[in-house]
């Protein structure tokens, strides 16, 4: 698998440029659209639910208070990572159709290479949490943990879309599924709330919040730099460790599945 | 076998390609689960047993109806669809050329879409680098090439593709119905380069409907019917069986193409019908009845007429007309000295066209009868039979006939 990647690296970072280049070429404020988006939903999401809901947002790493759309923003900016990968993967297929219709190539370089622009986007989002922080004062070691969770994240995330982009290719209603599935599983992700507010409460919902992979990457977000405290050592390597083999074996169903890519689509 | 090459280029030994029918396709997790896998019987074979091995350095041709399976069997040699059974081994690079531009993005330059385009058919970027510059030169696109591809017109955008591909020098080179190309000036650098890449040992296989460009270009062809290889060899003598087969083919489908015509025909005749056609047909020499005329094999045309009284030798003059309106020629027995004396009752007139100088096209033939002294219609029948002239060599005829020429040179 290491060498597969290696040897098409050239090919990657072809479809990563074309999807740079491209991405917002057509558009006057080009990647500045990258942050107004995730700005304007963290103010929308900030206002409604301190406001409407009063959520209260846990203590700030540094003693001093709460504040809701760092910690808001925190879940956001992991939740994003792992949608938007998911639905970017599966897109690219489709898009890419034509091309794998008629010239032989791997096909999960093109997806590789619209998440490395992806990538780009998301270190832009990183660069604003950090900031926010900043601005609160709200700095601790434990930020470098975040290097591993969010490594994690981006391989069980592209694991994840890898596996879905070519079952979509096979079953057209994949992506439907996906879309339905994602809308729940946001909500059952403490990103708009603390686990504080589930747990002890209500046990059932805990526990189905538990079961969603994407909590555990969550709130070790939340941990690491909202709260700056480490997670354990066993919750890390886990992360590590689930993101690596997601990662695997997706790729590996990918190309078992993808064999005949030029007649599915 | 026509050719064993000890070490060929490509050699496909019991290659098939099974599809399953479109409509049945269980692309939706619905239709999976509510039937199940795959029936069987929905299976067809595009391409069946196919065992063919591609000399290196030549040119290989691959012709049939649509659907034959040759563009299968392409994508099969290309890596794009794997082979149902059989094997493919092919030596090198192959690179297919299925489609023109495929690839480029709309928003991205020229340049930058060499770039791209020449990563995906597997140059490595050193390579690309190194013949960019010849591929905006042989493309002839000038400042163009820094523009977004998306204005280009759709002549530039094949010119650039087709540069793309056959500059990234490989082994193999598969070309699908994509020589027409450009202008005529560039689609003659297109062949000048593709036998530039034969020269220097690349295989070429193209596949293409046009016969007589793939006369001039292919060593060998090989012919194809719902997938199976009818025949191969020479290129001359495979595309000559295929066009044999094909004109059968469409005399069978299509018996009104018999170039026959009786008097049951609705036509209004002018002439006082004291001597009438009641037959045009095209027939050999013997008088069977012929589908089309073949270029260089003589022919009749047979008239059936019949004279109610005894008249005295009428003039019957035939002429041939081409399906553009031209006047091809006029015939008539007067003319050429032919008195059939005072006729009466049935008789037929033939008048055979010795080493048919037509050229390939569609003809009409008109006749009409004139009294002995030439001034007194009797008979007239428009459109009385019409007939195609073809070539055996699949040739495309300029011009109506060919004149008998001799060329000398001092």
């Amino acid at each position: 698998m290491l060498s597969d990647l290696y040897t098409r690296r050239a090919l990657v970072w072809a479809f990563a440029n074309r999807d740079f280049a491209t991405r917002y070429r057509a558009s006057v404020l080009g990647w500045a659209w990258s942050l107004i988006q995730p700005l304007a939903t963290l103010i929308v999401f900030a206002a409604v639910f301190t406001v409407v809901f009063r959520i209260q947002a846990p203590p700030l790493g540094n003693g001093n208070g709460s504040s809701y759309a760092a910690f808001l923003f925190t879940g956001l900016v992991t939740w994003n990572l792992f949608s938007s990968l998911l639905n970017l993967s599966m897109s690219q297929l489709k898009s890419n159709g034509e091309l794998l219709k008629k010239v032989q190539f791997p096909a999960w370089t093109p997806i590789l290479g619209a998440s490395i622009v992806q990538l780009v986007q998301i270190l832009l989002e990183l660069a604003v949490l950090i900031a926010m922080f900043l601005y609160l004062r709200n700095v601790g070691w434990t930020w470098i943990l975040a290097i591993p969770i969010l490594i994690g994240a981006l391989l069980f995330s592209q694991g994840l879309g890898l596996m879905l982009s070519i079952v979509n290719a096979r079953y057209g209603d994949v992506q439907y599924i996906v879309a339905v599935v994602l809308g729940a599983l946001y909500f059952l992700t403490p990103v708009l709330y603390p686990m504080s507010m589930i747990e002890g409460k209500n046990e059932i919902l805990g526990w189905i919040i538990r079961l969603n992979p994407m909590s555990w990457y969550v709130q070790a977000m939340h941990d690491a730099m909202y709260s700056l405290v480490a997670p354990s050592a066993l919750v890390i390597g886990g992360l590590l460790l689930g993101g690596f083999l997601t990662f695997w074996a997706g790729f590996a169903i990918f190309n078992r599945w993808s064999e005949d890519i030029g007649e599915m689509l | 076998m026509t050719q064993t090459s000890a070490d060929p280029a490509v050699d496909l030994r019991g290659v098939g390609k099974r599809f399953q029918r479109h409509t049945d396709r269980r692309n939706s997790l619905k239709e999976r689960i509510v039937r199940g896998r795959a029936r069987s019987s929905e299976d067809f074979w595009a391409v069946r047993d196919v065992t063919l091995q591609i000399p290196k350095g030549s040119v290989y041709g691959l012709i049939g109806h649509n659907g034959s399976g040759k563009s299968t069997l392409l994508k099969m040699i290309g890596g794009i669809y794997r082979p149902s059974e059989g094997s493919i081994t092919a030596q090198g690079r192959v690179a297919a050329l299925i489609e023109l531009g495929a690839g480029f993005h709309p928003d991205m330059t020229g340049r930058e879409n060499i770039a791209l385009n020449g990563s995906i058919l597997g140059m490595p970027r050193k390579e690309i680098s190194a013949v960019t510059e010849e591929i905006i030169e042989f493309s002839g696109l000038g400042d163009f090439i820094n523009d977004p591809v998306k204005h280009y017109s759709s002549g530039m955008y094949v010119r650039l593709g087709f540069s793309v591909a056959v500059h990234m020098k490989p082994d193999v080179l598969l070309v699908d119905e994509v020589l027409a190309v450009g202008d005529e000036e560039f689609q003659r650098k297109c062949f000048d380069h593709l036998y530039a890449l034969r020269r220097s040992g690349r295989t070429i296989i193209v596949v293409s409907h046009g016969l007589g460009q793939l006369e001039g270009l292919c060593d060998e062809i090989a012919w194809l019917e719902r997938g199976v290889v009818q025949e191969h060899g020479t290129a001359v003598e495979t595309i000559a069986s295929y066009l044999r087969r094909v004109n059968a083919e469409e005399s069978a489908r299509n018996p009104m193409v018999a170039a026959v015509r009786g008097e049951d025909d609705e036509s209004v005749r002018a002439g006082d019908q004291s001597v009438h056609v009641t037959t045009a047909t095209i027939t050999d020499l013997d008088g069977t009845p012929l589908t089309h005329a073949e270029t260089d094999t003589t022919f009749q045309i047979r008239l059936g007429i019949t004279a109610a009284e005894p008249t005295l030798g009428p003039n019957v003059r035939v002429a041939l007309q081409h399906d553009s309106g031209t006047l091809v020629s006029m015939l008539s027995n007067h003319r050429w000295g032919v008195d059939f004396g005072t006729i009466q009752g049935d008789h037929t007139v033939s008048m055979a066209i010795t080493d048919n100088p037509l050229l390939p096209g569609r003809y009409r033939v008109h006749v009409d009868i004139f009294d002995y002294t030439g001034s007194k219609l009797l008979d007239s029948w428009n459109d009385a039979v019409e007939f195609a002239v073809r070539s055996p060599r699949g040739e495309i005829g300029q011009g109506l006939i060919d004149l008998p020429v001799e060329i000398t040179f001092d």
